[in-house]
Order: structure tokens, then sequence, then C-alpha cells
């Protein structure tokens, strides 16, 4: 309890002066504890590495993440499975209700992908997709065959697949296309990894994936096997230069940084936890989030948050 | 009481044991009913809300607008079970036919343990041999005849569940086979009829009953299968029409949603009521196979 009040004192006089110093709220070398975190796929690689990072300052804390879907981590969390869930998704009220507490801590966004071995892969890379044939591809289900989409000239079934877990990616997609998740058509596969590899296996495929299952975390390149199919935003039929920037996760993660690639697909992701954590470890895991933490965002293929919006976080935890 | 105490206190402890064991047997007899209870008053809110038939025969699944239709999860468990009842039978009787009659006994014992061990393998395991092996060899083969599927489809699905539920059938049909006593197959043989007829004739009639359990038992086993079937069937809300159509069974439903949604209302509800139909079902064929077999142990008497 005295080192929640310290910490919380700390992490006050930190507030009020306002800069970024790296003194941690807590004394050093002193938290220990374990925290369990579950749920978006899209958030799981970004977990891992900011784990990764505490852990070198903090040895005491083990932190054991577990990607579920969005769902998951929701409802783990409510019931108290584990200390933070990975949202990837707004939060709905019925959950804030329950007690929901979430903090934004990175952002990052959804792509549609198809088969680099497409029949007509150029095609398909210099018309992209509008947003109303997203919608008759996944919700009314108006496309069934690449051939209706001008442009192509083949008379090949569209593959349309989507998710079958509750998750982000789905619901930010859907929301997109102005629905939910259980709108979506097509073949449900799950996981975020599930969906790649089905999409990949597939030439006349079509799915989304979070940036960080499209693009290779190596070589920053989409995967193998798979292509980024480009949003056509203005609507004219082709992809111009300031609609192109899926050449590689910096470029995209730029985009979604700059406003440039729409939100949603784009989107903020949350940690969140039942009411405001009580523990230490846990309140400075998700303070050296909003501080340091945020460094790490870029080489791991997230946008980090604007300054003035982890600082607004910040305050959520000093509260 | 001219009995030593030994005698007394033996008889006592025997009362005592079979006392004990009586009730531990009523116990675990009792666990369905506890489960289908809990189960039906888990569901009772949304039975409230809606009417059984409208939900069992509507096709609208959206939870979010309070629509629950589990039709297209009831066709789809149909039509997966289906295919893979279809695919397994006749393969696993004639397996357990070879085995238990014509196999010599080397074959017999190297061939049996393999079965069974199809039986240890976890279930995932076989959900990703199903997404490796099974759909892209589904969506080729369609390809052949002209179709275009994407492989996640009713008859991967099928494929999967028919080797998981191989052990099962086999495995009880040839303890079955086996215990049809040899004095009746050479009473038919001594009359002049073939082995094969022998076997048609004599030994799969005094079996029928017992064969048509381990049917059944697989046919159970199959239903409830969740995480392989999950992982190939295509989970497309939609009733299938045909076997290269994306399935969503019952318990894929169940597996992807529960617990998951508890923002939704009446949706844990829904989800309890799944599993309530799944029970449900199960039972009935269970209580079918108990029926016929009685019948035929008394056409047999």
């Amino acid at each position: 309890m005295k080192r929640i009040v310290l910490g919380l004192c700390l992490a006050g006089v930190f507030v009020s002066s306002g800069c970024g110093k790296r003194t941690g709220a807590s004394s050093e070398g002193e938290l220990k504890g374990t925290i369990s975190i579950s749920g978006a796929w899209a958030l799981y690689p970004m977990a891992v590495r900011w784990a990764e990072e505490f852990r070198r300052i903090h040895p005491g804390v083990r932190i054991d993440i577990s990607a579920g879907g969005a769902g998951k981590g929701m409802a783990d969390c409510l019931s108290g499975a584990a200390d933070l869930g990975m949202l990837s998704r707004d939060i709905h009220t019925s959950e804030l209700e329950k007690g929901a507490w979430p903090v934004a801590v990175v952002k990052d966004a959804v792509v549609a992908v198809a088969n680099r071995n497409h029949p007509a892969a150029a095609t398909l890379f210099s018309r992209g997709l509008t947003r109303q044939e997203c919608i008759d591809l996944w919700i009314t289900g108006r496309l069934k065959t690449w051939g209706q989409l001008s442009g192509f000239s083949l008379n090949e079934p569209v593959h349309v697949y989507t998710r079958s877990d509750a998750c982000g990616a789905a619901e930010t997609w859907a929301k997109y296309l102005g629905k939910n998740q259980e709108d979506l058509q097509g073949i449900g596969v799950f996981g975020d990894p599930g969906l790649a590899e089905a999409v990949r296996k597939d030439p006349l495929g079509i799915g989304y994936n979070n940036v960080n299952y499209a693009y290779d975390a190596a070589t920053k390149k989409p995967m193998d096997g798979l292509m980024i199919v480009p949003l056509d935003l203005n609507e004219n039929g082709r992809i111009d230069p300031e609609e192109s920037f899926y050449g590689d996760r910096d470029e995209i993660t730029r985009a979604i940084g700059e406003g440039r690639y729409p939100s949603p697909p784009a989107r903020l992701l949350y940690l969140v936890s039942k009411g405001k954590p009580a523990r230490p470890e846990v309140l400075a895991f998700l303070e050296w989030i909003l501080r340091d933490g945020q460094a790490f965002a870029d080489e791991a293929g997230y946008v980090p948050l604007s300054k003035e919006a982890a600082m607004k976080e910040l305050e959520k935890l000093t509260q | 009481m001219g009995l030593p105490n030994r005698t007394r206190r033996s008889l006592l402890y025997d009362r005592a044991a079979a006392g004990a064991m009586g009730l531990l047997a009523r116990l675990s007899g009792l666990i369905v009913v506890v489960i289908a209870v809990g189960l039906f008053l888990k569901s009772v809110p949304i039975l409230k809300n809606q009417s059984l038939s409208s939900l069992l025969f509507s096709s609208e699944w959206f939870p979010l607008r309070g629509q629950f239709g589990f039709l297209p999860f009831i066709m789809g468990s149909l039509w997966v079970t289906g295919t893979a009842m279809v695919l397994a039978v006749p393969l696993c009787l004639l397996t357990a036919i070879y085995l238990a009659e014509y196999a010599p006994l080397g074959i017999r014992e190297g061939v049996r343990p393999l079965i069974d061990l199809l039986a240890g393998i976890p279930s995932v395991v076989y959900g990703v041999w199903g997404v490796l092996v099974v759909v892209p060899w589904v969506k080729r083969a369609a390809g052949w005849f002209g179709y275009s599927t994407s492989g996640y489809c009713v008859l991967s699905a099928g494929i999967v569940l028919a080797v998981m539920i191989f052990p099962v059938i086999i495995h009880m049909t040839v303890e079955i086979l086996r215990a049809v006593p040899q004095e009746i197959r050479e009473a038919s043989l001594s009359l002049g009829a073939t082995q094969w007829q022998t076997i048609k004739k004599v030994v799969l009639r005094k079996a029928f009953g017992g064969v048509l359990a381990a049917i059944v038992l697989g046919l159970s086993r199959a239903f409830g299968e969740t995480m392989a079937v999950l992982m190939v069937a295509g989970n497309a809300v939609r009733s299938p029409t045909g076997f290269l159509d994306p399935a969503y069974p019952l318990p894929a439903l169940i597996a992807n949603n529960y617990g998951e949604m508890m923002s939704i209302p009446l949706y844990d509800s829904a989800m309890m009521l799944a599993c309530l139909i799944l029970l449900g079902v199960v039972l009935v064929f269970n209580i079918l196979a108990k029926l016929v077999l009685m019948r035929i142990q008394k056409e047999i008497q």
C-alpha cells in the first residue's frame, strides 16, 4: 500500500513537472510479481517486445502474454483471469459499465490482403479496391467473381475470408464498411496468422490482416505469398501515387501516423484492466509503456501515440 | 446370532462397500442430469425472450441485433457429421471385419495398437493436419472436377472427422465380432457356407446391435468434436447446400465465441442453449440406439 502511495506521488510529481526523463515511478529493482496479459493478436508482438524491455529494467517482474482475440482479452480481464486484456477495437459502453478501464497504448491498422499469385495480381495492385467494392465483397456478397470488378477479365470466383474468432481486426474492418463483425460474409478462419495462411494458400482468396501479420517482421516487406491490396480512397479506379504507401511496413505505419490511411481501418490499440489496476507492477508497466515504451513502437511495426495522447493516457494513471 | 464375530464384521464391510459403490455409481449417473439442468437454467433468459422454434429454425444470426437463429449451425453440424459417417462407417466395418475374421494373428496384433493410437492424437493435431493436408487436397481435387472451393468446407471437415472416429468404431466393432461364439461360425461353415457368407448372414446378424452401438458412439463423438472441425470447416454462418460449401457446426460456434461476447445481452444464454442442443442431440442418438438394440435383442430371442 505504502509503495502504491509513493508511486502515485512520484508519478504525480512526474506529470506535473511534465518532462520525459526516465526515473520510473517506483524505486528501481524492487518491483516483483507476475503480470498476465491476454487478448488481441494485433497487439501481441508489441506486448512481447515491451515485456522484454520492461524485464530488463525490472527483472523481478514476470509477464505472461497469450493471444486469442480481442474478445478473449476483454472476457479474461473482466473475469479476472488476466491482469490486462489487449484490445484492438473500440470499447463498448456495456464493457465500460462492467468496469473495463482502458488505456490507449499504440496505433496500428487493418489492411486488405490477397494472394501474391493471384491470376491478375498486377491489375489488382494498380486498381486497388474502393470501400464500396469491399462492402460488396464482405457485406452484401454481391461480388461473386473477380470478373465483376472493372478491369478484370477473369471469371474465377472470389474466395472471401474473414475471422471466426471474436476479434478487433474483424470489428475494425467491419466498422470501415459501416457494420459489425457478425455482418461479415466469408470463410471464417481462426486467428490472425490463420487468416494470413489461408489467403497465402488460395490464389483467389482475399482477406484482411493486422499490419504486423501482413508484413514480415524481419524484412518489413509483405509476407511471403501475400500481397497488400491498396485502398482506392478517391475512388477514381486506380491507385494514385498519394494512395500508394504499401511497399513496406515503415511506409504504411508512416501513412497511418500521418492519417493518410483512413481510420478505421486504422485504430487505437488498448490495454484494459478491470477497474484501475491496484498493483504497483501493473501500474509501473503501463506508465513505462506510455513513456519509454513508445520508442519501441516503430521498430515493432506500430505507430506511437502522439505526445498529447500519451500525456492524456498518463493522466488516467495518476488520477 | 450364531455367526462368529469375524464373519459378521465381513458382512458389514461388504454391505458398507456395496452401499458406497452404489452411491458413487448413482452420482456419476446424476452428473448428466446436473449438467443438463444447469445448462437449461442458464438458457432460460433467451427462451423467455424468443420461442424455441424461432431459435431452432431461423437463419438470422445477428447477436448485436438480438437475433439468434441457430439453423445454420444445426445444419452445419448435420452436414459435417453426416459426411463423416458416410465416409467412416463402410471403411470401419470392412476394416473391423478383416481384423476380426480374416487377419492372421500377427497383423491383428500389429494393426490394432496403431488404430488405437489414432484415438490418442489430440484433436488440435488433427486440425493442423486438416489445414495443411486435407484442405489443399480437397481444393485441388475439386478443381479436377471443375468446382472451385477454398478447401475449407463440409468435405474437408468430414474427412478429418472420419479419421478421428475410425478408432472408436473399429475398436468396438472388433471386440463385438470377437465376442460372437465360435460354435455358430462352425455350424454355418459346416453347412457349406463360405467364410464371407458366414460373416454376412451369421456373424453380422448376431453382432448387429453391438455394431450399431459402436456406430452411434462414433456419431456422438463426431457430433461433438470441436477443435479439429472449427479449423477446417470454414465457419461461415450459412446453411451448407453442398459438400464444398463452408459449414459452421455448433461446437465450433461455442468454442469460437463462448466467454468472448459477454458484452452482448443474451449472448451467453444463447451459447448455453447451443450447449443444451448439442447435449440433447447426443442423448437422442444414444436413446435411439438403445431402443433399436432392445428391439433387435427381442427379435433374436
